[in-house]
């Protein structure tokens, strides 16, 4: 391996290490107070909103662009998910219906 | 290390490697490309284990930039973690340090995503959290290394591949879409995600919008159940606070403490 990008791994092996460690590493020896907890409680929901959206509505060089058949494939599946909240099959769907639309269009 | 508990984790981990597979397979197609090793792409996918960063540091790679930037870039990308760590503190109270880091090395959007979409299974369960964490990274090892050494046998734009991870986390996000308060949330981080994407470069937009609709939901709970003027924290505030979902939540998490210092 060459020197190079071993400093690479590991360096990128520690930066990606602390923000994920940190947090739990302390936060479960401190006592949190409740209007924090109740602001953690969100957090979920608002990084997943902030994953999905997006992919709809920029392409892959990161500039906004309408992606149709991310779109015309989420919405299925947001019906779907939101019916049968079964992660096997939202993702063996989404999968297909992408796949078919490809075929179709 | 309770191995039914670790078992259901890994069952729990199986729609994430449908995605993990092909996205690593992609990754360790690229990396041989930019001249990585197919040795330097299994450590990374082992030490680093983060799809986008992964995928950056490649780009970056591939046009000849040095490790130092690739590196600042990397901590940037993943601060969004910080988050996710932190609202996984609430469920692992006393557990080591070294349990600690172990579960937060494998942390990622995706097993973050799936364990707290059922806070029963992961209250003080490591097991079930390394199971899951475990194999999903497995997945993403297999898929580099294999995408590495054989990459040219499937195309990993085909078969719907690329929707694979998207359907993943909507049906994740409509999991925690429990009362109409959350599908406000769930608006208002959508819009705001989109604007945030917009005006600023990288990665930042999914932090920012971890902060500001995190912080709207919080304003939206405590206008909701009024709470103590300040923070007194024992007796009859709980008391008063006993209809609060977050309430519930709060002395479930206690429960569960106090019967893993029973068994």
């Amino acid at each position: 391996m060459k020197l190079d990008t071993l400093y690479l791994i590991l360096g990128m092996g520690i930066v990606t290490f602390l923000p994920r460690f940190l947090p739990m590493a302390f936060l479960t020896r401190w006592v949190i107070p409740e209007r924090v907890k109740m602001g953690l409680g969100y957090i979920p929901i608002s990084i997943l909103s902030a994953i999905v959206f997006p992919i709809l509505f920029f392409n892959e060089a990161g500039k906004v662009e309408i992606q149709p058949y991310y779109l015309l494939s989420a919405f299925p599946v947001f019906i779907f998910a939101w019916k049968v909240k079964s992660l096997w099959l939202s993702v063996v769907l989404g999968m297909l219906i992408y796949w078919g639309l490809g075929l179709l269009l | 290390m309770d191995d039914h508990q670790f078992k259901e984790g890994a069952k729990a981990a199986l729609p994430i490697a449908l995605g993990y597979l092909p996205v690593g397979m992609a990754f360790g197609i690229l990396a041989r490309k930019a001249g990585l090793t197919t040795f330097e792409v299994g450590w990374m996918s082992l030490l680093v284990y983060a799809g986008a960063s992964q995928f950056i540091a490649i780009e970056m790679i591939s046009k000849g930039i040095l490790w130092f930037p690739i590196v600042m870039a990397t901590f940037f990308i993943n601060l969004r973690h910080l988050l996710m760590s932190s609202t996984l503190s609430l469920y692992f109270k006393k557990n080591r340090f070294r349990t600690l880091s172990l579960l937060s090395a494998q942390l990622t959007d995706e097993s973050f995503a799936v364990a707290i979409s059922n806070t029963s299974k992961i209250l003080n369960r490591p097991s079930y959290l390394f199971g899951l964490q475990m194999t999903s990274q497995l997945a993403w090892i297999a898929g580099s290394v294999g995408g590495a050494l054989f990459g040219k046998l499937i195309d990993h734009k085909e078969y719907g591949i690329p929707f694979a991870l998207p359907s993943l986390f909507i049906c994740l996000l409509l999991i925690q879409i429990k009362k109409v308060r959350h599908l406000w949330v769930m608006v208002i981080a959508g819009i705001s995600s989109i604007l945030f994407k917009w005006a600023f470069p990288g990665n930042w937009y999914i932090l920012l919008t971890g902060l500001l609709a995190s912080g709207i939901g919080m304003a939206f709970e405590i206008k909701l159940i009024p709470s103590p003027s300040t923070a007194s924290g024992s007796g009859e505030p709980l008391a008063r606070r006993g209809e609060g979902e977050p309430a519930r939540r709060t002395s479930s998490l206690e429960r569960g403490g106090g019967g893993k210092n029973k068994g």
